[in-house]
């Protein structure tokens, strides 16, 4: 990762017209997507050409986005489809952890592919019985001579049905305990990929994140990283990114419902019903609005700490970063919820509860009362009480 | 390492079954997690008198038994670190 310039002169100025056209086909699927509980593969494809590649450096063919780049990109698609916000960040998660990571044989095999819109990333870190802990796994390698067994089950797979690749966490080969993991990568033809069940939730219907069973060989080559040093790529990459690009994708879909709420309340071409004088629908208004520059603050902050610890070369594992990524993420999940609940308030009955309004509400809704329960936050206060018990003197990051 | 450092160590690490502790055994792997980390470190700042510095707060120094006690000396009451060199 790199440190990425000001929004306005980033790589999503640049990449302007790409996402227009890519929220474009978003926005036209979203309907269908949500109503069906299906990846939009329309809108995979639109992502292919440039925005696939973000974040593969110029070295490999890619525009070598940074974190604010993500961010950017993120927020736009969250604005018309947090489903596909939600794909998207968590892709460039796992490209940066290819970055970062990867042997250089690996790094050269993938990231070109990457780079020309060839290969999406699916994450397969869930597994069943282990209760959403990232940092352990079950199911585990069978080192057999100069290759690797997979064979794993993962009960929630964003995109997995599209994916053209994986990123999967596994016990490392003869591992003393579950805590032993490793981070293998798995191209789509090198594994029988079999859909075990489907996927009909309450919101974040169209990312597709059925159960899938993944088996197969890989070369030894493709564990990123060293084997048994998963909690590396998880405290510096995955973590920070996670939080980073999941806050965008719901502050993007908050965002999206503030404008499309404040569209109809100014529409004066049906003769404007509201009464933009009520005292109650303006300081409505504002709560959400407040909820939202608190948010893209924190996010913005917390964004250029992660950038300043990467120029630096340093981790990022010291408590008070740690709090600051989990906060991030336990404050944008609460508060863009919050948010629309507010303005589904303000607007009533029939532009905030009817699913055919144009405000989209209803579904941004159901969309983000999942923030809070991917990687839960009751867990996360768990770990920020023990962070914040080595932290006595109260410093921040 | 001191022999203090190695049995207040000890129980924190499930998956060690019996093996010594040396520079290079490895923390996490042998289980310990976070929660077991703070108890961990609590432990350490009992036996020693001292908490571990602000600084040595990152993954680096919980990933083997040697990172964590190169962490502590720092910390360590001069008559204790002194101790330590000589054995």
């Amino acid at each position: 990762m790199t440190a990425a310039p000001a929004t306005d002169t980033g790589l999503a100025h640049e990449l302007a017209d790409e996402i227009a056209e890519v929220c474009a086909v978003a926005e036209k699927h979203a309907p269908h997507s949500d109503e069906s509980a299906e990846f939009p593969v329309a809108v995979l494809d639109a992502l292919r050409p440039r925005l696939l590649g973000l974040m593969v450096p110029t070295g490999h063919g890619g525009p070598g986005g940074g974190v604010d780049d993500l961010i950017d990109v993120t927020l736009a698609l969250g604005r018309v489809d947090m489903s596909v916000a939600m794909a998207f960040a968590m892709h460039s998660q796992q490209v940066v952890g290819i970055v970062d990571h990867a042997g250089r044989r690996l790094a050269d095999e993938l990231l070109p592919r990457i780079a020309d819109g060839r290969m999406y990333l699916a994450s397969v870190t869930t597994e069943e019985g282990k209760g959403g802990h990232l940092l352990s796994a079950q199911a585990e390698l069978a080192a057999e001579t100069g290759r690797l067994a997979v064979d794993r089950f993962a009960p929630v797979v964003t995109g997995g049905q599209q994916a053209d690749g994986f990123l999967i966490t596994m016990r490392s080969p003869d591992a003393r305990s579950d805590d032993e993991v490793s981070l293998v990568f798995a191209a789509r033809e090198q594994l029988e990929v079999t859909p075990c069940g489907g996927w009909n939730p309450m919101g974040m219907r169209a990312s597709g994140s059925g159960p899938l069973r993944l088996t197969g060989h890989i070369p030894e080559h493709q564990v990123v990283g060293e084997h048994g040093r998963f909690r590396d790529i998880a405290v510096n990459t995955f973590g920070p990114l996670a939080h980073l690009g999941w806050s965008a994708a719901w502050l993007g879909t908050a965002s999206g419902a503030l404008t499309r709420t404040l569209t109809v309340l100014r529409d004066r071409s049906k003769g404007r019903k509201a009464d933009l004088g009520s005292e109650l629908l303006l300081t409505r208004l504002s709560t959400a609005r407040q909820r939202l520059d608190t948010v893209h603050a924190m996010l913005r902050y917390t964004a250029d700490m992660v950038s300043r610890s990467a120029d630096s070369g340093a981790d990022l594992s010291h408590p008070r970063q740690q709090l600051l990524l989990n906060s991030l993420k336990i404050t944008a999940s609460e508060q863009c919820h919050r948010a629309v609940d507010d303005l589904i308030t303000a607007v009533g009955m029939r532009h905030g509860y009817l699913r055919d309004s144009p405000t989209g509400l209803e579904r941004a809704l159901r969309d983000l009362r999942s923030a809070a329960l991917n990687y839960g936050n009751d867990r996360l206060h768990l770990s920020d009480g023990r962070l914040a018990l080595l932290d006595p003197e109260v410093r921040y990051a | 390492m001191d022999a203090r450092f190695t049995e207040t160590l000890r129980p924190f690490l499930p998956f060690l079954e019996g093996d010594p502790i040396t520079a290079d055994t490895p923390l996490r792997e042998l289980g310990l997690d976070s929660m077991q980390a703070i108890e961990l470190m609590f432990a350490l700042e009992d036996t020693f008198g001292a908490p571990l510095p602000d600084e040595a707060l990152v993954e680096e120094t919980f990933r083997t038994a040697g990172n964590l006690w190169e962490a502590l000396l720092p910390a360590l009451p001069e008559t204790a670190a002194h101790a330590t060199e000589a054995a």
